[in-house]
């Protein structure tokens, strides 16, 4: 009787221990995690936001919770290794100026739409959230949110929307532009100071 | 993240009409021989597997005409800006939303078809039948394709065309090419636009009554009506790229890649071949490309 008592407290104990440990310690749910951080997004993309207010917004939005240093490595792909120190950082910080500039325009067109978490599943170590946005006309747009723990708290390495990444986006876009240069990169930065100046930093 | 690329490539069968008169023409076609021997190396067939190589090897472009391309480009984006746009404008401005928003219907019931053609040709049958019960549905109750009643119904639309064909039959795609007016595409998915056209049951009857200028009509009205609804997606894209050219093969490239595995997406047409729409079947999982299937409806208002 006392044998079995313990067992089973040992049991539980141990179950606490299994689903406890990693909970207290790790990032919050994926999937409330975004289903919060979506629905702010699409609010603040909604008409009644002043632009001024959605680019501030966003730009905070994509400082705390995007994995920044790590986007910005696979996004200038081989480059990321020519590039000097000094490069490397600046390209940080042009590059995430130009994201928030840039798709807070072009995802302008879903603000307000109702969202909705549908799902998460594994993929390479990362957790895939996906949700949909319903447009107007009844069709859904599915977009898939892939986070990663750092350290605790859940960071965002890449959105697709409409089976689009905005990572491979990007990175494709980047090259381009030094492979028509030369292969400086020291071009692509010309032209990130120059779009995300005209807007102001 | 999204885009929507939808219009720029899109200009509709009409244009995809007059594609296929280039081709018959000849002129894309040294370039279309050329183009497929001196495809990549590589065992891969299907898009997917062209979009995973490109998701991991860098600058895998696959655009061996490039500057050709880009001259295109250029032309296609001044004939866009005189004509299509507004155009699309006087559309949007002279036409109420229902009544376009019908027209738009309509011109997609008549694609169903060649549609369930496709589905069937890659051994569908999940989606033949839906798309044999939206055709059947639409031209029904929904009044000859007036009114899409099987979206109401939990039957979205999807759309199939044959490059997407040759692509699940593991042909590789060939040189991203840019079609004079219709835009983005590649060798294998102009030649599928070309045969679509070409089979189309609603073209065929068209030129069997001697009624050609319907078939006109059809690509001109579908160009204009794609147009209207993606206006304001592309101009976003392009005043916040870089490189426009480049950043819309990219999303071409995307887009095709999740059509091919049939995954619903949302990006806009980009491309003339792709009609738009939404899919069913789950998403496989596969992290570096994992495009979604572009549907077509461009934000409209």
């Amino acid at each position: 009787m006392m044998r079995r008592r313990f067992t089973a407290a040992a049991v539980v104990l141990a179950a606490a221990l299994a689903v406890g440990a990693p909970r207290g310690m790790a990032a919050p749910d994926p999937a409330a995690f975004i289903s919060t951080l979506g629905s702010q997004a699409i609010q603040v993309l909604g008409p009644s936001v002043p632009p001024q207010q959605r680019l501030a917004r966003f730009r905070q939005l994509f400082h705390d919770d995007f994995d920044v240093p790590n986007i910005g490595r696979f996004v200038l792909g081989r480059y990321w290794r020519i590039a000097s120190p000094q490069e490397q950082q600046e390209f940080l910080r042009l590059f995430q100026e130009y994201i928030v500039q840039a798709y807070s325009a072009r995802l302008g067109e879903y603000g307000g739409e109702p969202f909705k978490v549908t799902g998460t599943r594994d993929s390479d170590g990362e957790t895939v959230v996906t949700s949909e946005i319903i447009r107007q006309d009844g069709n859904p747009v599915m977009v898939d949110w892939y986070l990663i723990d750092r350290g605790g708290s859940l960071k965002i390495t890449d959105v697709y929307v409409g089976g689009i990444s905005m990572k491979v986006t990007e990175r494709d876009e980047f090259a381009a532009v030094i492979q028509r240069n030369g292969g400086q990169v020291e071009a692509l930065l010309e032209q990130l100071r120059r779009k995300v100046g005209a807007a102001g930093d | 993240m999204h885009l929507r690329p939808s219009a720029l490539t899109r200009p509709g069968r009409l244009l995809s009409v007059i594609g296929l008169g280039l081709v018959v023409l000849g002129s894309p076609i040294p370039g279309l021989a050329q183009a497929q021997q001196s495809g990549p190396a590589g065992s891969d067939a299907a898009e997917a597997a062209d979009a995973h190589l490109a998701a991991t090897a860098d600058e895998n472009f696959n655009d061996p005409f490039e500057n050709t391309n880009r001259k295109i480009f250029d032309f296609n984006q001044d004939v866009d800006r005189i004509i299509l746009v507004p155009v699309a404008k006087g559309y949007r401005a002279v036409l109420p939303a229902p009544v376009r928003d019908s027209l738009h219907d309509f011109l997609r019931n008549l694609d169903e078809p060649i549609i369930f053609a496709n589905d069937v040709l890659q051994a569908r049958p999940d989606l033949a039948s839906k798309t044999f019960a939206r055709f059947m549905i639409n031209t029904t109750i929904g009044i000859g394709g007036l009114f899409d009643v099987a979206t109401h119904l939990k039957v979205p639309f999807h759309d199939n065309d044959l490059g997407i064909t040759f692509a699940v039959w593991g042909i590789r795609s060939g040189p991203y090419i840019i079609l004079p007016i219709l835009g983005p595409s590649t060798v294998r998915d102009a030649i599928g636009q070309g045969a679509d056209n070409f089979g189309d049951p609603g073209n065929i009857i068209a030129s069997n009554y001697n009624v050609l200028w319907a078939t006109f009509a059809r690509a001109g009205v579908d160009g204009i009506d794609t147009r209207s609804r993606n206006i304001e997606s592309l101009a976003d894209i392009e005043r916040t790229s870089l490189d426009y050219y480049a950043t819309i093969r990219s999303l071409y490239r995307q887009r095709r890649a999740a059509e091919i595995r049939h995954e619903p997406t949302s990006v806009p047409n980009l491309s003339p071949v792709g009609g738009g729409g939404t899919a069913s079947p789950p998403p496989p999982i596969s992290y570096t490309v994992a495009p979604g299937h572009p549907p077509a409806e461009a934000p409209y208002k």
